[in-house]
């Protein structure tokens, strides 16, 4: 028996990763983001931001792996050298900014309100009246509405979930009036659920990849590998695949 | 119905996988937890003074936290602090195994004290040495009836064991939960998820059970 | 062996008050006395498992201190004990629960010590129960398994603790049986125990004990004989009486 424990104990040690020989750069995605990022049914790491990097990585004559990580856990990951880089649709706050490094923006986006396809509601009826609005717990724009629903005295209330297709679903099922997120994944929704985008809030958010603040160097590569990536076809031909499909 | 099919089969052996994840964690930790567990509760039950103390602080600790707070706590904290570089499945497995630790301790303390407190006496009145009274007399019986609690914890763990995604760990239910935001099907892939737990939970009780009827004793128990 | 001024409280209850006796080879000595008079406890005290707040055991001119361990071990060795309840481990066979000392104290190898095992059951007639496990015998069986356990380890003094009171009545002959026959091949005894024909019959001396103390002691012929003006003989018409 206490062989058999030994031997378990050995397995998970020896089985941790040891080789800095070739470095090979860790990206955090939260695969629950689509279409930036997410994981294929058949369990590949996709979406927009990940096959921006890995373009990037190449030009840029690097390695990255795509790892899913839970977005609340992500800085700390981050922070903690689990991972080295967030390419994942991370919104640059002042905030995140006082723990990591952010590269130059590389893409906006606008956060919308979702509503099922049928429902009568408009835009001023959402910030007057006492219905209930889904968000992703632990992204800017959750931030956002929490501070600005205290300054205007709205009168909904906010429900958080793991992800924002898990509002949606809970849009659909007449759980929730609202759902409010990123324009992107709402789009992906709309597509695939009986939902519509009803209309804007908020301000406009920027993605930049984050990085630890001591890596400079990689910080770098990445804002350098961006420029390019933007002067090149392959930058339309990825919005036309996952943002405009 | 074709659509949820296609994705159910798409999906499977990704989820399938985490399956795998998620055994490994939930083993390793049980093995683990009882190379911790049996210790603390000869400490508990036989130990005195201050190792009856540390053996009581460490079950009071990890009992008294929630697992997803230890994760983070060992995770980010401990291990990041004492340099230690652990992967997030190396971490998962000590996390749980040490907090299954204190859960098994009290398993095998109640059993200990189930156990007729003479048998004791008469090994020391043999001339057994207290460490070999409780090792060839106690613990031998203690541990068989201590085979249904386990069967307890080991459901309990594998289902505690889905919080180890905070860590990275993506184990069926991170797994799951990938699918079913790309796809839009959660019904469908969270009964697939249940079956998986479902099955596993039925495996390991079952593997329990058989080692009970192994190491049955004929006639005990049946009395007592 | 000596046992020289022992005394135990528990719970501030003074169970043993200064107890002194002086135990010969090959000398069988019975304990009688009410239940709670401190006949178990002196008997545990006098292999340590139960620690007394004064006095101490002297064994072979050598007196025993209880707080080296190796020393307690070896001394335990030497002193087997029999106790009410049997306490057989129940996850072992007959012939384990014999040679399981033997093999872990004294370091045999398994042969060996299931051959001495095996010798021993048949000394109290169970060799054809060897294989069978504590919840298979009955209780009879049991305490005579428990008597081969301590033989085994071939003890100068045995300390029973009313070896018969948790038996059935018709098994409490068999038991005494094996332990009469014990005394006659020149074991040293103390013995607590209710059968009073049995200790007029085997004891070369009885004590009588009650509240701690030892209040009568002597020769079965003088404390029994009926017309003997003795507590002993108070008690032991009761006691009869009463079954």
């Amino acid at each position: 028996m206490h062989r058999l424990v030994w031997l378990f104990l050995a397995l998970f040690f020896v089985a941790a990763p040891v080789g800095a020989a070739d470095k090979v750069y860790v990206n955090g995605i939260d695969a629950n983001y689509p279409p930036f990022a997410y994981v294929d049914k058949n369990g590949k790491p996709s979406g927009f931001d990940v096959d921006a990097l890995d373009w990037i990585a190449k030009k840029m004559g690097f390695q990255v792996k795509h790892v899913p990580v839970d977005w609340d856990g992500i800085i700390p990951n981050l922070l903690a050298k689990k991972i080295d880089l967030i390419c994942s649709g991370m919104t640059i706050t002042a905030e995140r900014a006082q723990k990591v490094a952010f590269s130059a923006p590389y893409w906006e986006v606008k956060n919308v309100f979702v509503v099922k396809k049928d429902s009568p509601l408009t835009i001023n009826e959402i910030y007057a009246k006492p219905l209930t609005v889904g968000m992703q717990a632990g992204t800017s724009e959750a931030k956002w509405m929490a501070d600005a629903k205290t300054k205007e005295g709205w009168k909904f209330t906010i429900k958080l979930y793991d992800s924002s297709p898990m509002a949606i679903e809970d849009l659909v099922h007449g759980r929730i009036d609202v759902a409010a997120m990123n324009y992107p994944p709402a789009r992906d929704a709309e597509r695939k659920k009986p939902v519509k985008i009803l209309g804007t809030f908020g301000e406009v958010e920027e993605f930049g990849v984050a990085v630890r603040k001591e890596d400079q160097e990689l910080l770098a590569k990445i804002n350098q590998g961006f420029a390019l990536l933007k002067a090149d076809p392959y930058w339309e031909e990825l919005i036309a695949k996952h943002l405009n499909q | 119905m074709q659509e949820i099919l296609t994705v159910l089969w798409e999906a499977a052996p990704f989820i399938l996988e985490g399956a795998g994840i998620t055994v490994v964690a939930v083993v390793g930790a049980m093995f683990l937890g009882l190379g911790i567990g049996v210790p603390l509760a000869v400490a508990q039950t036989y130990g005195t003074g201050s190792v009856r103390r540390m053996a009581d602080l460490y079950v009071w600790f990890f009992r008294g936290i929630p697992i997803l707070v230890l994760l983070f706590l060992f995770y980010f904290g401990l291990f990041a602090w004492i340099g230690l570089n652990l992967s997030a499945m190396t971490a998962t497995v000590l996390v749980l195994g040490m907090t299954s630790g204190a859960y098994q301790s009290q398993i095998v303390r109640g059993a200990i004290l189930a156990l007729p407190q003479g048998q004791f006496k008469a090994a020391l009145a043999l001339g057994m040495s207290r460490a070999q009274a409780v090792w060839s007399i106690i613990l031998p019986q203690a541990l068989r009836l201590s085979i249904p609690g386990w069967s307890n914890e080991y459901s309990i763990l594998l289902k505690d064991s889905a919080l180890a995604f905070v860590l990275g760990t993506s184990e069926i239910m991170a797994r799951t939960h990938f699918v079913a935001t790309r796809t839009y099907q959660h019904l469908p892939l969270y009964l697939l998820a249940a079956a998986m737990y479902f099955g596993l939970t039925w495996a390991g009780v079952g593997v329990l059970r058989l080692v009970e009827r192994r190491v049955r004793i004929k006639g005990y128990g049946e009395t007592a | 062996m000596r046992v020289v001024g022992i005394s135990k409280r528990l719970g501030g209850r003074r169970i043993l008050d200064a107890i002194h006796l002086e135990l010969f080879k090959g000398q069988t000595k019975v304990l009688i006395g009410p239940s709670g008079g401190g006949k178990s406890t002196l008997l545990q005290c006098m292999n340590y498992l139960i620690f007394p707040e004064t006095g101490f055991i002297e064994l072979e001119g050598q007196t025993i201190d209880p707080r080296n361990t190796k020393a307690l071990c070896a001394f335990r060795q030497q002193v087997g004990m029999i106790f009410q309840d049997f306490n057989l481990f129940d996850h072992l066979t007959a012939v384990d629960n014999v040679a399981i000392a033997l093999r872990k104290v004294r370091g045999w190898s398994r042969r060996q010590a299931l051959e001495r095992a095996m010798a021993e059951l048949e000394r109290v007639g169970l060799a054809d129960k060897a294989t069978l496990y504590p919840a298979e015998l009955s209780g009879g069986q049991k305490q005579r398994v428990s008597i081969a356990r301590a033989l085994a380890m071939d003890p100068k003094v045995m300390l029973l603790d009313e070896p018969t009171s948790a038996l059935d009545p018709e098994l409490v002959s068999e038991v005494l049986a094996v332990i009469r026959a014990l005394a006659q091949g020149g074991m040293t005894m103390v013995m607590a125990t209710h059968q009073m024909g049995f200790a007029r019959a085997v004891a070369d001396e009885v004590l009588f004990m009650e509240n701690g103390r030892i209040i009568e002691q002597g020769p079965p012929a003088a404390l029994l004989t009926p017309g003997a003006a003795t507590r002993t003989l108070d008690f032991c018409s009761q006691l009869e009486g009463g079954i």
